[in-house]
Order: structure tokens, then sequence, then C-alpha cells
């Protein structure tokens, strides 16, 4: 038997697909943009799912917030005592913060404030408590708000306008990167008592309170016993927010998952249009093939390499097309779909996440199916006699 | 040495239309002979064309070149059997259109994959013996009917098989290339092999170098 690749058999299927070339051109053309859609789709996901899971992981064990009439209020600075108190907390910080409308850019910051020597709650915020100038009214902000802030020509400073109507001038002192994008892109961090100050927010009081316990298995006790000391508080442990995390990413996942249907959905159309047979001419060419001594595996290997070129340069084009609307071009539209839900943040970046299992997934659903499909008919008609196919 | 031996084939149009094409067959045709084969359209010359070169399996019956049965071999070893020792010259020559007269010819020898020396000399003598070879390049398309016909002449030619056989080959030529394509039968024969000519063309009725003439008509070998 001879092993050798049949270098002919190679050059005749590229010069069958020359020979249909706008039939080829329009078939790669439509698979590349099903494969463009589905890898871009995949990209998006998993950098969403970096995202999520690196933020759900930098989440505090449990927050407490103040509820009036059930809304969310500040709560009393002297209750971090109380829940210190509580058998198996390690720490309690009260945390000041709050999101600022920005106008000018209709978006809103997230304004943290902290304390020189107190223990964040989060180790990206002990880094950027080492470069705060605490002496000096001055702000880090992230790299988001930068942009917005750019773009209105606050440089150097930023005047916050204070619930009285006055001006709170802070100088911008540097940028930083928080763990994710979605993290530090509207982050603004500052001391707690300029926060205060812009927020109205009394010494006595905290935003929220968050508490850290020694054993993660004992969440859902404390949380309870902090429930019942203080039952005018809402307690929210890192699963809870871990769901409505997960809820907001499944709800866009759907509509990801739609636009997936879809894809997948032409591309089965496509499939079956070449299942369900060849036209008058390929099966007249099949004939003619066997009827001059190829054999069943000739003609079929002659089609596989003419639909994997196809496929596999359609799987090139669609998975490059796809990185560089992703990483290069940010997702225009489809990242929408995902920040959507909140028009009023300031946009963020999709992290690169290379994933070797997406890519070979984007394969098998497209190269060998789609190679399938153009062999099936293919034996079929070489399987006939070939005085019936010429016939 | 061909010989079919009590063929009988049968065509199911569908579940209650059986056409009998062929008869109980018999029939010997012997190393380097020329044989035609005439009737009228549907008696049953293309199909007993078709069973000796395995292009199809008899409904009952066996068809023997040189001591093997032919109508028994797998699809492969058909295909292997048409490769080596069949050259078919077809009535509507089956070229494929939109190849290059050079790719058309070589055609039989892609699966082969031979050395490229090989091929080049295969393809250099049939393009020189079927007057050609100035029309190598071009796209048989754009060829007159006489051209295509000798583009398929020299596709049957290219493994230089022992045995040729052409279905009506003059059905689409006229008078004076009709007479051109028979030197070319007379120029296979005297290199010995056995050549099948099934047609209804008066042209190769009393041929002087045709060594059997068989009429066949419904199916039946009359004389």
């Amino acid at each position: 038997m001879n092993t050798k690749v049949n270098i002919y058999l190679f050059e005749f299927a590229i010069n069958s697909l020359l020979r249909q070339k706008y039939k080829s051109i329009f078939i790669t053309l439509i698979l590349s943009v099903l494969i463009f859609l589905l890898t871009s789709v995949f990209f998006i996901t998993n950098s969403i799912k970096y995202e999520l899971q690196t933020t759900v992981d930098s989440l505090p064990e449990i927050v407490v917030q103040k509820l009036k009439a059930g809304r969310h209020s500040d709560i009393d600075i002297q209750r971090v005592d109380d829940i210190l108190d509580i058998t198996g907390v390690e720490n309690v910080l009260g945390r000041v913060w709050g999101y600022y409308y920005f106008e000018n850019a209709g978006v809103n910051f997230s304004i943290i404030g902290i304390d020189e020597y107190e223990k964040q709650y989060k180790n990206s915020l002990t880094d950027v408590a080492q470069k705060l100038d605490f002496s000096k009214d001055s702000m880090l902000i992230g790299e988001g708000v930068k942009d917005v802030m750019e773009k209105s020509y606050y440089k150097e400073y930023f005047n916050f306008i204070k619930t009285d109507g006055r001006m709170k001038k802070i100088t911008i002192a540097s940028t930083f990167k928080a763990d994710t994008e979605l993290e530090s892109n509207d982050v603004i961090v500052m001391s707690k008592d300029n926060v205060r100050e812009i927020f109205d927010i009394s010494e006595d009081k905290a935003t929220d309170i968050v508490v850290k316990v020694t054993n993660v298995n004992e969440i859902p006790t404390i949380a309870a016993k902090i429930k019942l000391m203080f039952p005018d508080t809402r307690v929210i442990t890192k699963d809870d927010l871990k769901i409505s995390y997960q809820n907001i990413f499944d709800y866009k996942s759907g509509v990801f998952l739609a636009l997936f249907i879809i894809s997948f959905f032409t591309f089965f159309i496509i499939i079956y249009d070449k299942v369900s047979g060849l036209s008058s001419e390929e099966k007249r060419e099949i004939g003619i093939l066997k009827a001059i001594g190829w054999r069943v595996d000739d003609v079929l290997k002659e089609k596989f390499y003419e639909a994997f070129i196809i496929s596999f340069f359609a799987y090139l084009l669609g998975v490059l097309f796809a990185f560089f609307f992703v990483y290069i071009l940010k997702a225009p539209l489809l990242q929408n779909i995902f920040t959507g839900y909140s028009q009023l943040k300031t946009s963020f970046t999709l992290p690169f996440v290379f994933d070797i299992q997406t890519l070979a997934l984007v394969f098998f659903l497209s190269v060998p199916i789609y190679v399938a499909a153009t062999i099936i008919p293919s034996w079929k008609s070489a399987t006939l006699e070939a005085d019936e196919v010429i016939r | 040495m061909i010989e079919l031996k009590n063929i009988i084939k049968k065509y199911e149009i569908n579940k209650n239309n059986i056409v009998t094409a062929l008869d109980d067959i018999n029939l010997i045709i012997n190393e380097g002979e020329l044989v035609v084969l005439k009737g009228s359209s549907g008696s049953g010359k293309s199909t007993i064309l078709s069973l000796i070169a395995a292009l199809s399996k008899p409904t009952s019956g066996e068809v023997i070149v040189d001591t093997k049965r032919i109508s028994k071999l797998p699809d492969n070893f058909a295909s292997d059997f048409r490769r080596d020792n069949i050259g078919f010259i077809f009535q509507k020559y089956n070229l494929i259109n939109t190849l290059s007269v050079k790719e058309n010819i070589m055609l039989p020898l892609v699966p082969m994959n031979l050395h490229v020396d090989i091929v080049e000399e295969k393809l250099k003598r049939v393009l020189e013996m079927f007057h050609i070879a100035h029309k190598k390049d071009m796209i048989v398309k754009n060829l007159s009917g006489g051209e295509q016909q000798r583009v398929a002449i020299a596709r049957a030619n290219i493994n230089n098989p022992k045995i040729i056989i052409a279905d009506e080959p003059t059905a689409n030529l006229d008078e004076k290339l009709s007479l051109h394509f028979i030197e070319i039968i007379k120029e296979l024969k005297a290199q010995g092999k056995t050549i099948i000519i099934a047609t209804h063309d008066p042209l190769f009725f009393g041929l002087h170098v045709a060594d059997k003439e068989i009429e066949i008509h419904q199916g039946i070998i009359l004389k």
C-alpha cells in the first residue's frame, strides 16, 4: 500500500475548489462569519467569567447594611464593636463609600474611603492605601475614571459637588489598577474624611460594615447572629453576593446563548443542505472518476481535502477576526449586551483570557461537522455503481 | 480473453417496472480482437460494455477477463481493474469541462501517486499519439467535438490499457472526424489492444479491420 501523501490528489482538491471559486468563497465567508460569531461569544463569555470569578474572590465575607423603610441607610459605627464581640469574628470594618454621579459624562463613579492605619478588607486597597497621601486632599483613580475625567479636562484635580451644593476640590494623585477591570475602572479612592465630607456622612456613621470571620464555614451562623442582634439590618454573605453576580452573568449569558443558537442553527442549515445531496454535476464528476479507475477512498480523500481546506481556512479566519474584534476592537455592540445593565458606569475592557479549550471546542463544532457533511453525500454517490451515476 | 457467461441484466425502474436489458448473453472476445456491437438505441449494447468494464454487475451470470471473475469483484477491486486494464471512451466523452486537456488526461493517474517523471512521460506519449499536445493547457469546454474526443481517447490510453471500450464514439462527430476516429482505432488495434465498439453508425459496419460484428436486439444476440 502506498503510504506517501498523494500530492496530485491534494492538488486536484485545490483545483476543484478554484474551479468553483465563487461557490468556495461564498461557503468560506458564511462559515467564517458563523465561526467568528461563535468564537466571539466564547471569548467574551470567558473574559466575563474570569472577571466574575476575580470579583467574587475579592468580595467581603459578610456585609451589614442598615435598612430604613426597606432602603439602604447609613449605619452606626458603634455596631462595629458589638459585632466584633461575636465569637468567630476576626475583623470588622465600617466602610465609607458612595456612588457619585458625574453629570458631564453621564456616568457613576464609586468613591471609596480608606484610613491610613486601618486594615483594609481586600489586598488591592492595602496597596492603594500605601500610595495615597493622607495629609492632602488627594485621590487615586481607576483607569476608566481617568479617561472620563480627561475628556472633561479634569487632568489634575476634580471639583466634587457636596450635598450642600458647595465644591470640594480633590487633587488627582495617580491612577491604580485593581484585580479586575470591572472593579477598578469606575473606582476613586480617597481618605475617609473626604468621602464623609462629599456625601455628608457624620463621624459616627458608616455606609455599611464588612465582617471577616475566622472560619468560612461559620459565615451563615455569624450572619444569623448579626441579623438577630440588629433586626433593622440586611446581612449579606459572600454567597448571596455571588448569586446576584451570577444572576447578572446568567442573564447576559442567555442573550449570548440566543446568538449562539442562531449561529449554530444557520450552520446546520448549511450542513443539512450539503448532506441532503450533491448537485447533478457533482454526482456526474464522481461517476467519471469512478469510471476511470478511482476507488471510493480516493474520491473520499479528495472530498476530505476540499472540505478540510475550506473549513479550516474559515476556522482560522473566524478565530482571527473574533480575536481582533473582541480584544483589539473591544467587541463593539456585543460588549454592550453585557455591560448594558450599567449604562451609568464607565466602560470596561474585556480582559484577555487565552483558553485552548475554547479554540478546540470551536474547531470540533465546525471543521469535523463540515467535513462530515461534505463526505457523507459524496460517499453515497461514490458507492453507487459508476454506470448508474454517469447515466 | 473476455468471456460473458449466461448474462442477465435487469434494471428496476420501480417496484412494478423491471426492465430486462440483457437476456442470457454468451460472448467470447479474444485478445487483440476488434469487435463491433451494433444495434438500435436501447438494444443493450452499452450495458454489455458497462459489464465488461466492471462499471456495473450482472443480475446473474459471470463476466470473466483473463480468468478474473470481474462481475464478482468488490467495488474497490473493480476500480483497480478498470484503472489497470480498461480505457473507456464514452459517448458524451465524460470529460470534466472545467479542467484543462492535460488535467483531464491525467485524471486516471491521480490516485496512483506516481513519480512526476513517469506522469510526464505518460502524458507526453498520449498527447503526441493523439495530436493534442498543442492544446494541452486549454480548458476542454473550449475545444471542438473532435478535439474533445481526442482528449477522451488520450485519457483512455494514459495507462496503456489492453482493452479499449468505446460507446457510440462517433455519435457527435461529422463523417470526416468519424473516419479519423476509425484511423485511430486501427492504430490501437495495431498495437495489439482488444477493442470493443458499440455503435449504430454504418461507417463501422463491414469494417475490414473488425474481427467480429455482433448484432444485439432487445437484449439478445442475433448473430
